[in-house]
């Protein structure tokens, strides 16, 4: 649970820090249209670059990012293997017939059991799963004595892996840049910059106040209701509840030992906070004064008049290049 | 002895990087039978992580607990050849809160969830359950009810229900008298310690009641800024002089017994148990 930083705030001094929510949220927005404007692979890695760059600036150890990241490893392998296989045009990179023979799928078993004992002790599992999946498949395509099963053509193209790199390297820029943004901002600066930034939204009646404290509220119980995961567990977990092992059925009790009492208890936390607003005279639509007045400071204006001339030279690299 | 904690540390990673440490240098025995403890200290001071520690829930950071002789260290669940589970059908812990803990849709069910998740045969329990339900203070009725329609002190009962239906060895209890009125509150601690005497097991209650303490507790336990500060029995703690320091108060007897002395310019040799005691003292003094 530790891993989760997607939404969390890390105190420190650098410039990101002092920026104004709002600033912030609008050059992330602007930065994030230029990723999408980009259609050249060499481009999206001249602005990952810039993307570590604005890291190294603001002091934020790219190794954090790193970790925030893990968890869209999966989706980042998946859409990179579905662009490597299905993009079929461009020049031919790599062509070789993948041969499943009676002997090397004896072999594949072995491995894939090998690697399933061999798991636990590895510390970087994901990267050693990688590093078994090519093995396999470099096997299929060199190691073929035996009699033949089944083979398939198996071919990679120039376009499909630039595609596979480039989807790659824009899902990262986005994910890192609203990692910043919530790295560096505290949940209510936040909130009360989204607040200010949806504010034109009131026209069309929207009240921009009640979905910035929708969010607020959200996030400030996401750390809360893991706690009380966590108590549920070990409570559930005293009365014999072995959540590391068992079988489906086991399982399926086990969620629902756990998921009976966090909806209860979300429900009386909800309950009883509503009960703690309105004892505090909180009327939904209601003006109210605030404590933190946000402030608009040159080096916002500066960084935002920053961020249009990336957006404004990606579209011209778009159109003229 | 059925649980040892030797040089026990125990820290709470906190997300800027430093630690706070719940426990320090913890060393203490638990035998099997025929301890009554209360564990005792302010808020914050480290009880409810000590008794995670005794059904192996948490892990010490340095130091080790062993509990029936299965040694529990840093990273002792890695091996999974040590199975934990059993041990927390012979140390039974109550968790404060009933909430975290009901969730079946009868009370029935809660209450025989544990004893099947140990093995137990579902008729066994049900019979179990049966008894039980008497033994915390409510009738059979209850146990066709829904665990959420209850009210406080009733869910607090269903919940010690359910980890008594597993027959554990060692019942420990976080503040079971919490949230009960006075009558309620009575009648556990009756359970507990006919459970105590009439079975010969082992209690470990954390309180904040010192009456509780001085009326019940065969051995107090303190814990104060996550130490182990005091373990022995409750007229020497009651004596010591360290109780203001360690945020404890005096029993309500003993309030009485020095406030009596000190009006009347007597003194007793010894300090009443409870009312009738201190009538006689008083007898025999006047």
């Amino acid at each position: 649970m530790k891993n989760i930083i997607v939404g969390q705030y890390v105190p420190g001094k650098s410039f990101l820090y002092k920026m104004d929510p709002r600033s912030k949220i609008l050059a992330l927005g602007i930065l994030m249209v230029s990723a999408f404007v980009f259609k050249d692979i060499t481009h999206i890695i001249y602005m990952l670059f810039g993307v570590l760059l604005i890291l190294k600036i603001g002091g934020i150890p790219i190794m954090r990012i790193a970790r925030g990241l893990r968890p869209i490893m999966i989706l980042l392998l998946f859409t990179f293997s579905f662009q490597v296989m299905f993009i079929k045009t461009g020049d031919v990179v790599l062509e070789t017939v993948l041969t499943l023979t009676y002997i090397n799928l004896g072999l594949m078993v072995l491995i894939i059991l090998g690697w399933y004992f061999t798991r636990t002790y590895i510390k970087s599992r994901f990267l050693f799963l990688i590093f078994v999946i090519l093995g396999i498949l470099t096997m299929l395509s060199l190691f073929t004595p035996g009699i033949t099963i089944s083979s398939s053509n198996f071919v990679v193209y120039e376009d499909g892996l630039l595609g596979a790199s480039f989807i790659m390297v824009r899902l990262i820029i986005i994910v890192t840049l609203s990692t910043i943004l919530t790295l560096t901002t505290k949940p209510t600066d936040l909130n009360l910059g989204l607040e200010k930034i949806l504010r034109p939204l009131n026209i069309v009646k929207i009240n921009s106040e009640e979905i910035a404290l929708i969010i607020s509220i959200a996030l400030r119980y996401i750390p809360t209701l893991l706690d009380e995961a966590n108590k549920i567990m070990l409570a559930q977990a005293s009365r014999g509840v072995d959540f590391s092992e068992g079988k489906i059925k086991d399982k399926v009790m086990q969620i629902i030992s756990l998921l009976v009492p966090m909806f209860i208890i979300s429900f009386k936390r909800s309950d009883d906070l509503a009960n703690a607003m309105e004892a505090r005279s909180f009327i939904p639509g209601n003006p109210r004064s605030r404590i933190h007045i946000l402030a608009w400071e040159n080096r916002d204006t500066i960084v935002i008049i920053f961020c249009i001339v990336v957006l404004i030279s990606t579209i011209a690299v778009r159109v003229f290049l | 002895m059925a649980i040892k904690f030797e040089q026990v540390n125990y820290l709470y990673p906190s997300f800027d990087g430093s630690n706070f440490s719940a426990l320090e240098n913890i060393d203490l025995e638990i035998s099997e039978k025929g301890e009554f403890i209360t564990l005792i200290g302010e808020t914050g001071s480290g009880k409810s992580t000590l008794v995670q520690h005794m059904n192996a829930l948490l892990r010490p950071a340095t130091g080790s607990v062993t509990i029936y002789g299965i040694k529990i260290q840093k990273n002792t669940n890695k091996n999974k050849k040590i199975k934990l589970n059993p041990l927390r059908q012979k140390v039974g812990l109550v968790f404060q809160f009933p909430e975290y803990q009901l969730f079946e849709e009868t009370v029935l069910k809660d209450i025989i969830f544990g004893p099947k998740n140990f093995g137990v045969k579902e008729d066994v329990a049900i019979e179990r359950a049966k008894e039980v339900i008497k033994l915390v203070g409510l009738t059979e009725e209850y146990l066709e009810r829904s665990p959420f329609n209850l009210s406080g002190g009733e869910k607090k009962r269903v919940s010690i229900a359910g980890i008594l239906a597993m027959e554990p060895d060692i019942l420990v209890l976080d503040e079971p008298t919490s949230g009960l009125d006075p009558k309620g509150r009575d009648a556990l601690l009756e359970l507990f310690t006919e459970i105590h005497k009439k079975l010969d097991k082992t209690v470990i209650i954390i309180t904040h009641d010192m009456n509780t303490v001085y009326k019940y507790a065969t051995r107090v336990l303190v814990m104060h800024d996550s130490e182990l500060v005091f373990d022995g029995n409750a007229s020497e703690l009651f004596k010591s002089e360290n109780i203001v320091k360690w945020n404890l108060d005096l029993p309500d007897i003993i309030e009485i017994t020095n406030q009596l002395e000190k009006k009347l310019d007597i003194s007793f040799n010894t300090k009443p148990h409870n009312v009738d005691e201190l009538f006689k003292l008083m007898k025999g003094v006047l």
